[in-house]
C-alpha cells in the first residue's frame, strides 16, 4: 500500500465527509504537519507504479478521478483547499509529512490565494449565424453559384474573427472583476459536445462575496454581446493551485 | 468436434457497406472542397474566362447536390464525413 494525496488544507480538524470514501472505498486519514492537513488513503501500489499501463483504461481513470474530486470537494466546502494533481501518490505517511514540511510556504500562499474565493469559469461559444446566407435560395448560374461559396467562406471567417475580439473583451471584463484570470485553450467540440466554436475558456478566481456581481455581469455580457456565454461553478480552485504561481 | 462455425466472425453486410460508402465520399468531399477553393481563389486572381467560371461554378455546384442527395441516401450527415486526425484537427473544416 502507498499513500494517495487529494488535497493540503489548514486547520481541518476532521477527515472529510465523503459517504463514499476515497479511491476504491479506502478510508481517508488526515496526516498532520507544519500546520497543514494532508488530506489521504492508502491505495494500490501496483495500480500506481505502473500509471502507463492504465493510461488508455478510461474506465479506471474515471473512477479515481471522480473519487479524487469528490474528496477536494468536500473538503472544499468547508475549509480554504489546495488540491493535488490526479494520482499524486508517495511511499508512506512520512514521505507526505517531508512534502507538507519542505513545501509548507508553497502550500500557505496557495490556501492565502484561494482562501474565501471560488473558482468560475466562462465559457464564449460563436454565435450560429442566422441561417448564413443559405436562405439565399439556389443560385442561378455556376457564376453565381462560385460567388456565393466565396461570400458564405468569407462570412464564415469573418464571423470568427468577430467572435475572437469579443472574446477578448468578455475576458478583460471578468478578469477585472476577478482576483485572477486564467485562459485556457478552448476546448474541441468533440469535448463541448456543442456544434459551435469555442472562442474563450476562462477561469476566474472571485471573491465569494463578489458572486452575485459576477453574475449580474455574464448576464449583461452575454445579452449585449454577439457571442454565446456559459457561466459554470462555483468550483474547486483547481486552476489555480499552481504551486509555482 | 467444435462446430467450425462458432468462430467465424458476424459481418454485417449493411453496416460494412456503409462503412465503406461513408470512407468513399469522405474522400470525395474532401477533393470537392479542394476544388472549390482553388476554383474561388482563381476566379479572385482573374484567372479564368467567363465561360470557364461558368462551367467550373455549374459543375461544383451539381457536385455539391450530388454530395447531399448521397449523403442523405445513405442516412449520413455532413458531420459524419469528416474523420478526425487527432492532433491534426479534423480531415475537413467543421463548417462547410
Amino acid at each position: 500500500m502507498i499513500t494517495y494525496l487529494y488535497a493540503v488544507g489548514r486547520d481541518l480538524e476532521r477527515v472529510p465527509d465523503v459517504g463514499s470514501g476515497g479511491i476504491a472505498g479506502g478510508a481517508l486519514r488526515l496526516v498532520d504537519e507544519a500546520g497543514l492537513q494532508a488530506v489521504v488513503s492508502d491505495v494500490d501500489r501496483e495500480a500506481f507504479e505502473d500509471l502507463e499501463a492504465h493510461r488508455e483504461d478510461l474506465a479506471w481513470l474515471a473512477e479515481v478521478a471522480r473519487a479524487h474530486h469528490g474528496v477536494v470537494e468536500a473538503v472544499g466546502r468547508e475549509h480554504a483547499v489546495a488540491p493535488l494533481a490526479l494520482a499524486t501518490v508517495y511511499l508512506d505517511d512520512d514521505r507526505v509529512r517531508a512534502v507538507l514540511r519542505e513545501s509548507r510556504a508553497e502550500f500557505a500562499a496557495v490556501l492565502d490565494r484561494v482562501d474565501g474565493r471560488d473558482e468560475w469559469g466562462v465559457k464564449a461559444y460563436v454565435r450560429p449565424a442566422a441561417a448564413r446566407s443559405a436562405a439565399a435560395g439556389r443560385p442561378s448560374s455556376g457564376a453565381a453559384y462560385l460567388r456565393a461559396r466565396r461570400e458564405a467562406l468569407r462570412e464564415g471567417d469573418a464571423a470568427i474573427a468577430a467572435a475572437e475580439r469579443e472574446a477578448d473583451a468578455v475576458d478583460a471584463a471578468v478578469a477585472a472583476l476577478a482576483v485572477e484570470a486564467r485562459r485556457h485553450p478552448p476546448q474541441d467540440r468533440s469535448l463541448t459536445g456543442r456544434s459551435e466554436q469555442m472562442v474563450l475558456n476562462g477561469a476566474y478566481l472571485v471573491e465569494r462575496s463578489a458572486t452575485d456581481e459576477l453574475r449580474r455581469l455574464v448576464e449583461e455580457l452575454a445579452r449585449d454581446g454577439s457571442v454565446d456565454l456559459e457561466l459554470t461553478g462555483p468550483w474547486v480552485p483547481y486552476s489555480f493551485a499552481g504551486r509555482a504561481s | 468436434m467444435a462446430d467450425p462455425s462458432e468462430n467465424r466472425i458476424e459481418i454485417d453486410k449493411d453496416a460494412v457497406r456503409r462503412d465503406l460508402m461513408k470512407l468513399v465520399l469522405t474522400i470525395v468531399e474532401l477533393l470537392r472542397q479542394l476544388m472549390e477553393r482553388q476554383a474561388i481563389r482563381r476566379v479572385e486572381n482573374s484567372e479564368l474566362t467567363e465561360q470557364q467560371e461558368e462551367d467550373l461554378g455549374t459543375a461544383l455546384m451539381l457536385l455539391s447536390d450530388a454530395m447531399d442527395e448521397l449523403t442523405e441516401q445513405f442516412g449520413l450527415t455532413p458531420a459524419d464525413l469528416n474523420l478526425d486526425l487527432g492532433p491534426l484537427g479534423p480531415l475537413l473544416p467543421r463548417d462547410r
